[in-house]
C-alpha cells in the first residue's frame, strides 16, 4: 500500500521544457550539452576529491614502497592480509559493528519518533540535549566512562558495592560490552540527527489512513512509518555499520586491555607501531574491507530500486504529532533516562573535573580555574579556533552544496552517470580515516609544483569536503526521496523557472535536512584529526591538532574545557536551527 | 639463543665504543689541526648567514611539550631567527618528510626525533644530511656522539610508578626484578610491549639485560595493557592499579599532589635518546646549524635537565632540586636497537600473547 511503483522519472527529467537562462540553469535543466558539461564537471570534482586520493592508496597497495620511492609492483600486500588471524579479527569486527548498529538504530528510531512524531513533553529541549555526546571528542567520553565504569574503583561500581554489599563489579567498561557501549554513545545521536527530520517531514495522513483502516498503532508504525523511512533507515544502517567496522578509539581504549582486536587496530599498528610503516599492508587491508562494504551499497540500491518513498506531497503538507495520552510520560521518562545515562553521567564527570586540578580527585583543596585560564591564555588555541571556524563554515557549506547537487541528480533525475557520482560520493566513508589521511597526503603532496594546495589551508579544506561528502549526500538523498515530483511539476506548470523551482521547492522543503547535514559536517570538521595532522602547516593548526597535543602532554582537564566549549557551541547552533524550523513550520 | 643475543649485543657495544673512540679522536685531531680563530671565523660566517635566513622550520615528533616553545623563544632571543614548529607523531611526521622530499618540496630544516627514527630516516628514506661540526657538538658526552647523523640533545628516562595508597612503603618495588614478584599479579598496568613504545622499550632493555626467563615471569603476572601514557598514570593514581610501568619519569612534576610515587629502579632507567637531524636540502641550512648547536648548548641543556630529562652536556644538573636531579642523573639502563626491531617485536608478541 505504501510502496508504490515510481512513475517513469524520465518523464520529468527528459521531457522538461527547455528553459532559457544562464549556463548553470541550462546545465541542470535539460539542455543535453550543458547537462553533459555539468555532469563532467561534477565527476571531475568528485574524482579529484575521492578517486584521486584512493588511486594513490591503490598504488600503495600494489607497490612494494609508497609513492616517491623506488620499488616494484606486486601483490604482496594482498597476499599478506590473507591470514586466518585476519579473518577472525574481521569476523570479530563485523560482530562488534552489528552489535552496536542494531541497538543504536533501534534506539535512534524510537527517539526520533518520540521527538518528531509524538506529543512528548519538552521534546524540543530533549532533541538538543540527547545529541550532545556526539559532539564531544571520543577520547574524553572514553576517559569519563573509564572513570565511571572501571571494575576496581569506577563510580558506578562503588555505588553498586555500597548499595548491595556485593564484591563483584556491576559493570566493566574494559570489555566487549564497553567497546560497544562507547560506540553506541556516538552512533545513537548521529543516527538520531540523521533521521529525525525525515520523521518530521512525513505526512501523517498516511499513518492516519492506516489507523482508520483498523491497523493497530504498532502495525502502523511498522508497516507505514518504518517502510516509508526505508531510504533513510538503510542509509543510516550502512553509514553506522561501515563506521563501526572502521572504529578505532573505542577498541583501542577499552578493547586493548581486554585483548579485543579489530581490523583498524591492526591497520594502526602496521602504520604506527612497526619499525617501518607497512603502507602496502595497511592499504591492501583497507581496500579488501572497502570491497566488502561496497556490497552493502549495492544491496541498498537493489532494495530501493523502482520504489517511491514520497511523503511530502502537494496535498497540504501538515506536520502533526501523535497524541500519546498518558503514554507520553513513558516516552518522556525514556528520553530522560537516555539523557541521564548518555549525557549527564559522562559529561557531568568532564564538567566537574574541569574545575579540579585532576580528574577524579574532588577535594576542596584541588578546586581551581587554572584549566580555564590556561585554555583562554593559549594563543595557539585561539589561532586554531579561528582556523577551524573558517574551515568549518566554508567546508560544511561547500560539502552540503556538493552533497545536495549529487543527491538531487542521483535521486531526482535519470541523467546518465548519476549512479557513478552517487558511488563516488560513498567512497571516502569506506576507507578508514587514518588510511585516507595518508591518501590525501600522497595525493596533494604529489601534485605538480605549481598547483598550490599542499602546505596550504586548501589541502585541509579539500580533504574535509571529501570526508564530509558521504554524509551530506546521504542526508540530502533521504530528504529528496521524500519530496513528491508533483511539487516540482506544479511549480514548473505555474511558470517558475528551474532555478526558482530549485530554490522554492527543492531547497526550501529540504533545508531542515540540509541544516542537520551542515551541523554534522561542521562538527565532523572540528573533530577530524587523521587527515588534519598530515596536512596542516605551520600556522594552520586546527582544533583537533591542538587537542591532540594537549592530550599527548597529559592536559586532559584542558582538553575537557575545550570539549565543553565545543558542546556549548553545538547547543547554540542547534537552538538557532530548531527555532528556525519552528518558525518556518508555523508559517506553513 | 640468549648467549647469541648477548654476544651480538657485546659485539655491537664494542664496535660502537670503538667507533666513538675513533670518531672522537678524529674530531679532536681535526679540531687541534685547525687554529681556534679559523674555527671561530667559520662559525661567525654561519651565524651571519643564519641571521640573514631569518627563519627556521622545525618538525618535531615530541608532541605537546611546552619546552619546545620555550626553547624556540630562547633561540629567537639569541639569534633573532624565528622558529616555525610543526608537531606530529613519529610515523606521521616521518611520512610527511619522506613525501615532501619525494615531491621536491623541501619545507623543513630540522627534525627533532629519536635515535631509532634517525636511523630509518638515514638508511631507508635517505632524507637527512650528514651532521655539521658545531662548537657545542664537540663538548657533549662521548656516549652521545652517534654513528647515525643525529645531534643528541637529551634522554627520556622510564621507570616505575606506584599508587602510594595501594602499595605500602615496605612493599615498594625497588628494581625491575621486583615487578616479577607474584604478589603483583593482576595489579600492574603496563604500556603495551607488543607495539613500538614505552612498553617495548622496557621489554627490549630487560630482555637483553636480565633475560628471557625474567620477561616470561612478568608476562605471567596478568599485565593489563594500555597505550595511553598519560591517562594510564591517572588511572593508577585513581586506584585502578597498584603499579604502572614503564612511566615517563619526567612526568612526576605534573602529578604532584596525587597519591603516586615515581621509582628509579636499581638497575637504571631504560631511555630514548632524542636529538636533531638536518633534513636534506634544508631551505635555511645555516639557521639549522645554529639550532643544532644551540640545542647542545648550556641554555637548552639546562632547560631539559630542569625538567628531569638526561642532558648530553656534562655538568648541567648542578643546583637542581634533589628529586629532579635524581631523575635527570639516573643511570641509563638500555635502549632499543632499530636493526633488531622486527625480531624483538615478534618475540614480544610471542611472549605477551
Amino acid at each position: 500500500m505504501t510502496i508504490i511503483h515510481n512513475r517513469p522519472l524520465d518523464d520529468i527529467a527528459e521531457t522538461a521544457p527547455t528553459i532559457a537562462g544562464n549556463a548553470f540553469t541550462r546545465a541542470f535543466s535539460g539542455g543535453s550539452l550543458w547537462r553533459l558539461i555539468g555532469m563532467l564537471l561534477l565527476i571531475l570534482i568528485l574524482g579529484f576529491l575521492t578517486i584521486y586520493p584512493l588511486a594513490m592508496l591503490l598504488y600503495g597497495s600494489l607497490h612494494s614502497t609508497p609513492p616517491g620511492m623506488a620499488g616494484e609492483f606486486n601483490l604482496n600486500g594482498y597476499r599478506s592480509i590473507m591470514t586466518t588471524q585476519n579473518l577472525i579479527v574481521l569476523a570479530n569486527t563485523i560482530g562488534i559493528s552489528l552489535a552496536k548498529t542494531i541497538p543504536s538504530l533501534t534506539i535512534a528510531v524510537f527517539l526520533a519518533w518520540i521527538v518528531a512524531r509524538t506529543d512528548t513533553p519538552f521534546r524540543g529541549t530533549l532533541e538538543v540535549l540527547i545529541t550532545l555526546p556526539f559532539f564531544i571528542p571520543p577520547i574524553l567520553t572514553a576517559m569519563a566512562w573509564g572513570m565511571l565504569a572501571n571494575p576496581q574503583v569506577g563510580v558506578i561500581n562503588m555505588v553498586w558495592r555500597w548499595a548491595t554489599g556485593a564484591t563483584d563489579p556491576l559493570v566493566n567498561i574494559y570489555s566487549y560490552g564497553g567497546v560497544i557501549w562507547h560506540m553506541c554513545q556516538y552512533s545513537i545521536p548521529f543516527l538520531f540527527l540523521f533521521m529525525v527530520d525525515a520523521f518530521r517531514a512525513m505526512d501523517p495522513s498516511l499513518e492516519e489512513s492506516s489507523r482508520m483502516c483498523g491497523a493497530s498503532r504498532w502495525t502502523t508504525f511498522r508497516k507505514i512509518t518504518l517502510l516509508l523511512m526505508l531510504p533513510v533507515l538503510t542509509s543510516s544502517f550502512m553509514l553506522s555499520f561501515i563506521k563501526g567496522i572502521e572504529t578505532f578509539e573505542s577498541a583501542l581504549f577499552f578493547g586493548l586491555p581486554a585483548g579485543i582486536k579489530v581490523i583498524t587496530t591492526d591497520i594502526y599498528e602496521s602504520i604506527n607501531h612497526r619499525a617501518t610503516p607497512d603502507y602496502q599492508y595497511a592499504t591492501s587491508l583497507s581496500f579488501a574491507i572497502m570491497g566488502l562494504m561496497f556490497l552493502l551499497v549495492i544491496w541498498q540500491w537493489w532494495m530501493l530500486r523502482g520504489k517511491s518513498f514520497q511523503t511530502v506531497t502537494g496535498k497540504g503538507f501538515r506536520p502533526s504529532v501523535m497524541e500519546l495520552g498518558p503514554w507520553r510520560w513513558v516516552t518522556f521518562a525514556f528520553c530522560v533516562l537516555f539523557f541521564f545515562i548518555t549525557v549527564v553521567l559522562p559529561i557531568g564527570q568532564l564538567m566537574l573535573g574541569s574545575f579540579f586540578r585532576f580528574f577524579g580527585f574532588y577535594t576542596y583543596d584541588m578546586l581551581t580555574l587554572e584549566h580555564y585560564r590556561a585554555v583562554f591564555a593559549n594563543s595557539e588555541f585561539w589561532r586554531a579556533v579561528r582556523n577551524t571556524m573558517v574551515l568549518g563554515l566554508l567546508g560544511a557549506t561547500a560539502t552540503m552544496a556538493l552533497g545536495a547537487i549529487v543527491a538531487y541528480i542521483s535521486v531526482r533525475t535519470r541523467w546518465r552517470g548519476r549512479n557513478l557520482i552517487d558511488s563516488m560520493a560513498w567512497l571516502p566513508w569506506m576507507m578508514p580515516g587514518m588510511v585516507l589521511g595518508v591518501g590525501f597526503l600522497w595525493a596533494f603532496a604529489m601534485l605538480p609544483g605549481p598547483i598550490p594546495i599542499y602546505g596550504t589551508i586548501w589541502a585541509l579544506l579539500l580533504a574535509y569536503i571529501a570526508l564530509g561528502t558521504p554524509v551530506s549526500v546521504r542526508v540530502m538523498t533521504g530528504a529528496y526521496h521524500q519530496l513528491s515530483y508533483d511539487l516540482e511539476e506544479c511549480s514548473r506548470v505555474h511558470g517558475a523557472t528551474w532555478a526558482q523551482t530549485m530554490w522554492r521547492i527543492m531547497v526550501a522543503l529540504a533545508w531542515p535536512a540540509f541544516a542537520v547535514g551542515w551541523v554534522l559536517t561542521f562538527f565532523g570538521i572540528m573533530r577530524e584529526l587523521s587527515a588534519s595532522i598530515l596536512l596542516y602547516s605551520v600556522g594552520s593548526e586546527t582544533l583537533a591538532v591542538v587537542l591532540m597535543k594537549l592530550w599527548a602532554n597529559g592536559n586532559a582537564e584542558q582538553v575537557s574545557v575545550i570539549g565543553l566549549m565545543m558542546m556549548l557551541l553545538v547547543i547554540v547552533f542547534r537552538w538557532v536551527q530548531l527555532s528556525f524550523i519552528k518558525s518556518r513550520i508555523s508559517k506553513l | 639463543m640468549t648467549t647469541n643475543t648477548s654476544m651480538t649485543s657485546f659485539i655491537q657495544k664494542w664496535s660502537r665504543r670503538f667507533f666513538m673512540a675513533a670518531a672522537g679522536s678524529l674530531a679532536i685531531s681535526a679540531a687541534a689541526g685547525m687554529p681556534a680563530f679559523a674555527q671561530d671565523a667559520e662559525w661567525q660566517k654561519v651565524i651571519e648567514a643564519g641571521k640573514k635566513e631569518g627563519t627556521l622550520v622545525l618538525y618535531t615528533a615530541l608532541v605537546g611539550q611546552p619546552s619546545t616553545k620555550q626553547i624556540a623563544e630562547a633561540f629567537t632571543k639569541q639569534y633573532g631567527i624565528s622558529v616555525e614548529v610543526l608537531e606530529a607523531r613519529a610515523s606521521e611526521i616521518r611520512e610527511r618528510v619522506r613525501v615532501e622530499q619525494a615531491a621536491g618540496r623541501f619545507a623543513a630544516d630540522v627534525m627533532f626525533t629519536s635515535e631509532g627514527q634517525t636511523m630509518l630516516y638515514d638508511k631507508e628514506d635517505k632524507s637527512v644530511d650528514p651532521l655539521p661540526a658545531t662548537p657545542n657538538s664537540q663538548k657533549i658526552g662521548d656516549k652521545f656522539k652517534l654513528k647515525v647523523p643525529m645531534a643528541s640533545v637529551m634522554t627520556i628516562p622510564y621507570g616505575i610508578m606506584i599508587n602510594t595508597g595501594l602499595v605500602k612503603p615496605a612493599d615498594e618495588p625497588k628494581s625491575w626484578k621486583d615487578i616479577a614478584d607474584p604478589k603483583w599479579q593482576g595489579k600492574i598496568l603496563s604500556d603495551d610491549p607488543r607495539a613500538i613504545g614505552a612498553g617495548y622499550l622496557w621489554f627490549f632493555s630487560t630482555y637483553d639485560k636480565i633475560g628471557e626467563d625474567y620477561v616470561k615471569k612478568v608476562a605471567s603476572q596478568k599485565l593489563v595493557f594500555t597505550r595511553d601514557q598519560r591517562e594510564s598514570q591517572r588511572r593508577t593514581a585513581r586506584g585502578e592499579y597498584s603499579i604502572y610501568m614503564p612511566v615517563i619519569m619526567t612526568d612526576f612534576s605534573d602529578l604532584k599532589g596525587l597519591p603516586v610515587k615515581f621509582i628509579i629502579p636499581e638497575e637504571g632507567v631504560p631511555y630514548v635518546l632524542y636529538g636533531n637531524v638536518m633534513l636534506k636540502k634544508a631551505p635555511h641550512p645555516n639557521a639549522a646549524k645554529l639550532y643544532l648547536d644551540f640545542m647542545q648548548g648550556p641554555v637548552v641543556q639546562k632547560i631539559y635537565a630542569g625538567l628531569g630529562y638526561g642532558p648530553v652536556l656534562p655538568g648541567m644538573t648542578e643546583g637542581l632540586p634533589a628529586d629532579v636531579k635524581a631523575i635527570s642523573e639516573a643511570k641509563l639502563y638500555g635502549t632499543t636497537d632499530t636493526t633488531r626491531q622486527n625480531e624483538m617485536l615478534a618475540k614480544s608478541k610471542d611472549i605477551f600473547k
